[in-house]
């Protein structure tokens, strides 16, 4: 079982064919899975995971839900 | 109450019936405007007088099994501030006059353009190059003239913020981009009252309550604009984000907001909505 990822806005080009079930490895952090997508750091704001807000360190496991949102501020 | 004006809403008043059965006594919008006019009172107050009558403005029958006469009173004398007129402010505004705000505060120093014919319900080709603030009060006095609307043609900056809150019950962010917001909610902090906000880009939007004091969007988003640049903002997501807007509103003066210290992220491709604790 991997992970779910939900990524918005302009953030939603970097999704994977596998978003919905996202092989992870050991250890693996929100940094380390941005980077593996090609997704620039500084264009992720928010991060959540399990809707939590998290941050780019913070360790992902099997089974976690991991939105990543850029600015957004449109009206 | 004042009697003159108790006789003057019992004798305007007639037997209609009810949309949950029976009948009882409405009172009819020529009727609410003629008493306004008569007493030099806002139509607003005229139909929160009329309800503690037990008597129901024909404009709220239809949602009184929804808004109970007591918190239509209460929606009837509040006043709430509201900054930009565009697209998520142009929903806002017809949602919140609709819904029987009694009293708006709004400002915005835009004039229409034809690339805001996408999404921005005050935007029409005749009204092309008119102010927000104009658009607004015709918009106003069409569909509620019982609301008082205050406008302000003009951007708000940290400096005008503070007073343009004075008053005010909450506060709603419906600006465009980034570079204000971050200002607007430390201004809505200062003044200790709730912040109502949302945003988006593309089919992606996200709605949150900033209590004074918490952390909300803006303490994230930065102040560089953001992915509407290049997304824009179609007007399902706009409507999307005004509507929630809206009742966050409601929710915050009748009771208790859902959303506070919390953002709701939502997303029209994928339908995905999450609510996300800050």
């Amino acid at each position: 079982m991997g992970i779910e990822i939900k990524s918005f806005a302009t953030l939603a080009k970097y999704l994977p064919e596998n978003g919905q079930d996202y092989p992870i490895e050991p250890g693996e952090t929100v940094r380390s899975l941005i980077t593996k997508l090609g997704i620039p750091e500084k264009d992720v704001t928010l991060v959540f995971i399990n809707a939590l807000r998290s941050s780019l360190d913070s360790e992902i496991a099997d089974g976690d839900r991991v939105g990543l949102f850029p600015p957004v501020g449109g009206g | 109450m004042d009697d003159a004006l108790k006789d003057g809403i019992l004798a305007a008043a007639h037997p209609g019936s009810l949309p949950w059965g029976g009948t009882g006594l409405v009172l009819d919008v020529e009727q609410v405007a003629d008493l306004a006019a008569r007493h030099d009172v806002p139509g607003c107050e005229i139909e929160a007088l009329a309800l503690e009558l037990d008597v129901t403005p024909t404009r709220y029958l239809r949602n009184r099994q929804s808004v109970s006469p007591k918190d239509q009173i209460l929606l009837l004398r509040s006043r709430v501030a509201q900054v930009g007129l565009g697209g998520l402010g142009g929903a806002l505004l017809e949602q919140l006059l609709r819904l029987g705000v009694g009293t708006l505060r709004t400002a915005d120093g835009d004039i229409f353009e034809a690339s805001n014919l996408n999404r921005q319900s005050l935007s029409t080709l005749s009204g092309l190059g008119r102010g927000k603030t104009r658009a607004a009060k015709l918009r106003a006095a069409e569909i509620n003239p019982s609301a008082t609307l205050e406008t302000r043609p003009e951007f708000l900056t940290p400096e005008t913020l503070p007073k343009f809150l004075e008053g005010c019950t909450v506060v709603v962010d419906a600006l465009g981009g980034l570079t204000m917001r971050g200002h607007l909610q430390k201004a809505a902090a200062a003044a200790s009252i709730p912040l109502v906000t949302g945003a988006l880009a593309g089919w992606t939007g996200y709605v949150a309550v900033v209590m004074p004091g918490q952390i909300g969007p803006a303490d994230l988003m930065g102040t560089d604009n953001g992915g509407e640049e290049l997304l824009g903002c179609p007007a399902p997501a706009v409507n999307l984000a005004a509507s929630l807007m809206a009742s966050e509103v409601f929710n915050i003066l009748t009771g208790q907001p859902t959303l506070a210290g919390k953002m709701l992220v939502t997303d029209l491709r994928s339908h995905t909505f999450e609510t996300v604790s800050l």
